[in-house]
């Protein structure tokens, strides 16, 4: 293990994290729940971006000797950006709490956080077992240079323009954050909610249900002031940039590789589509036996 | 649009935003962590605003 050039604490992802679950609540013709959908879309970096830009623990610096392989590749934890992860998770969700709501709305969000990571130059593992990285290489995957310069990094590019979509697209939304939208939408979609009002109340829960979007929205200002007022980062919005960072970079993707995930996402599609047409066809069988 | 009430509370949130935005930048420790951002939150947005409707 390395030693890292400064102390450094447990952190998530940026603000995009933080902010999608608002816009798959909206618009999820499914029943969504939004503690377990926000949870499935930290889970990826819940317990590996502490190790990436490491820990002063003690008398201990921990931190990975190889941190892009550690959290993106494998061996590493790389699988946890995988779609079969989040399958994994939400299937032991269902199976523990019974929830199949849980279940799918922790799917989702883990699948959001997982496809999102494919827009920097590591990209993720999403077809793991299968380890080729999928990645758009938007932005510069940074995490190996350590917190700091892979914040100013990220605000200073297409990454930071990323979550300003999210954040604009929020504001627009405004209504997703309103008491009404929480109580008609939100509280009513998962027991969770009434279970914690029996002990806190309504305002509490609300500030609950808005805590990510204003921590996602407050850390993309702070960060962008800390970079760009106080250190005067340089703003590199290129593709694939900033390019003053020295960023680490997944081999591109052949023909054959491209054509293989076209294979996988085809037949996902298929069966998501006739798993539909088979529960249509049972609801169907069943109203007719019952008339 | 948005009501005048619901202005109000985006309002306070905003106030809240920029304190928590304030202390971030000179202390980017304080940005890291989730769990402090609901920690600030929940103290500024219902136990602090609790506390003074129980005083006054």
């Amino acid at each position: 293990m390395a030693r890292p050039g400064r102390c450094a604490e447990a952190v998530l992802s940026w603000a995009a994290h933080d902010l999608e679950p608002y816009a798959i609540q909206r618009h999820s013709r499914l029943k969504i729940a939004f503690v377990p959908l926000l949870i499935g879309s930290y889970a990826p970096d819940l317990m590996s971006k502490w190790f990436v830009y490491g820990i002063h623990l003690g008398g201990l610096d921990l931190k990975a000797s190889d941190p892009v392989q550690f959290h993106r590749g494998w061996p590493g934890v790389g699988f946890t950006h995988s779609l079969l992860f989040g399958v994994v998770i939400a299937l032991l969700v269902w199976r523990v709490f019974g929830s199949k709501t849980w279940a799918i709305s922790f799917l989702i969000g883990q699948w959001a956080h997982a496809i999102t990571d494919t827009g920097d130059t590591v990209g993720t593992m999403l077809f793991f077992p299968w380890t080729v990285h999928v990645h758009l290489g938007a932005w510069a995957y940074a995490g190996q240079t350590g917190r700091l310069t892979d914040a100013a990094a990220y605000f200073s590019g297409p990454g930071g323009v990323w979550d300003a979509v999210w954040i604009v697209y929020g504001i627009f939304s405004w209504r997703v954050l309103t008491r009404s939208y929480f109580e008609q939408h939100v509280y009513t979609a998962d027991r969770f909610w009434a279970s914690a009002n029996r002990i806190f109340p309504m305002t509490a829960l609300l500030v609950l249900y808005r805590t990510a979007f204003f921590y996602g929205t407050s850390r993309w200002i702070a960060w962008s002031l800390w970079a760009h007022v106080v250190h005067h980062y340089p703003y590199d919005i290129s593709w694939g940039g900033p390019h003053w960072v020295t960023a680490a970079h997944s081999p591109p993707i052949t023909w054959a590789q491209g054509a293989g995930m076209a294979g996988i996402v085809a037949a996902i599609v298929a069966g998501a589509y006739a798993y539909r047409l088979a529960s249509r066809r049972r609801g169907w069988t069943a109203s007719r036996s019952e008339t | 649009m948005p009501s005048r009430r619901q202005l109000a509370v985006a309002a306070g949130y905003v106030a809240a935003a920029a304190v928590y935005i304030a202390i971030g930048v000179a202390f980017t420790d304080f940005l890291l962590s989730y769990f402090v951002g609901l920690a600030y939150l929940l103290l500024v947005a219902w136990l602090v605003p609790a506390g003074v409707r129980r005083l006054f």
